[in-house]
């Protein structure tokens, strides 16, 4: 599933190892995710939110929406 | 596991390390007692089942760790290893097992002991773990 996570991490200035620690996984699991290849559960992608002060839909795009 | 240093992993490390070296321990015990005891009975049995214990243990341990560890990630790509650990374990016993069938005389020249086949179960698990971490790369 694409997102904006690398850019919104981008403007944060925040390494990956930064915000995998503020979401407390690897700093793996945050490159998976940035990349499209591993979609998080519903609880990660709610911290996500949370963490960048967004809902899910402004960081993940649903592909089928359109 | 492959590259994580997360609080689970520790623990799953620290345990498996004490099991395997109970494997390792009772496994030379037990193959020492052979020469010892008489080959029937219950104790065959028991020297047969003291190193296989520690092996529960460490199947154990690794769920333990499956519900211990808190990265979802890390949990798909342990989960996904340990598929295709399995599958190259019933590939290879499988073909293995035909070949004693079909060509005797190969199963004659390289006998192998079936207590191999958890060993090639753990080498498989570590191959895979990298090769499943760079799908995601």
């Amino acid at each position: 599933m694409k997102n904006r996570l690398r850019v919104l991490r981008a403007e944060k200035n925040w390494s990956q190892a930064d915000l995998a620690q503020q979401l407390g996984v690897s700093r793996q699991s945050v490159n998976a995710i940035e990349t499209g290849k591993f979609d998080p559960s519903l609880p990660l992608a709610f911290r996500l939110a949370r963490l960048f002060d967004m809902t899910i839909e402004q960081i993940f795009i649903d592909d089928d929406s359109s | 596991m492959y590259c994580t240093n997360t609080a689970a992993a520790r623990r799953y490390r620290a345990r498996t390390l004490f099991a395997t070296t109970h494997i390792s321990c009772r496994f030379g015990v037990s193959l020492g007692c052979l020469d010892i005891v008489i080959r029937r009975g219950a104790a065959v049995y028991l020297l047969a089942l003291a190193p296989e214990l520690p092996i529960f243990a460490i199947l154990a341990i690794f769920g333990i760790y499956l519900a211990e560890e808190k990265d979802e990630f890390i949990r798909a790509v342990l989960v996904q290893s340990s598929l295709w650990a399995t599958c190259v374990v019933l590939a290879f016993t499988t073909f293995w097992s035909l070949l004693q069938i079909y060509a005797p005389a190969i199963d004659l020249v390289l006998k192998v002991p079936m207590y191999w086949v958890f060993v090639l179960w753990c080498v498989s698990f570590a191959v895979a773990q990298p090769l499943v971490q760079r799908r995601y790369k």
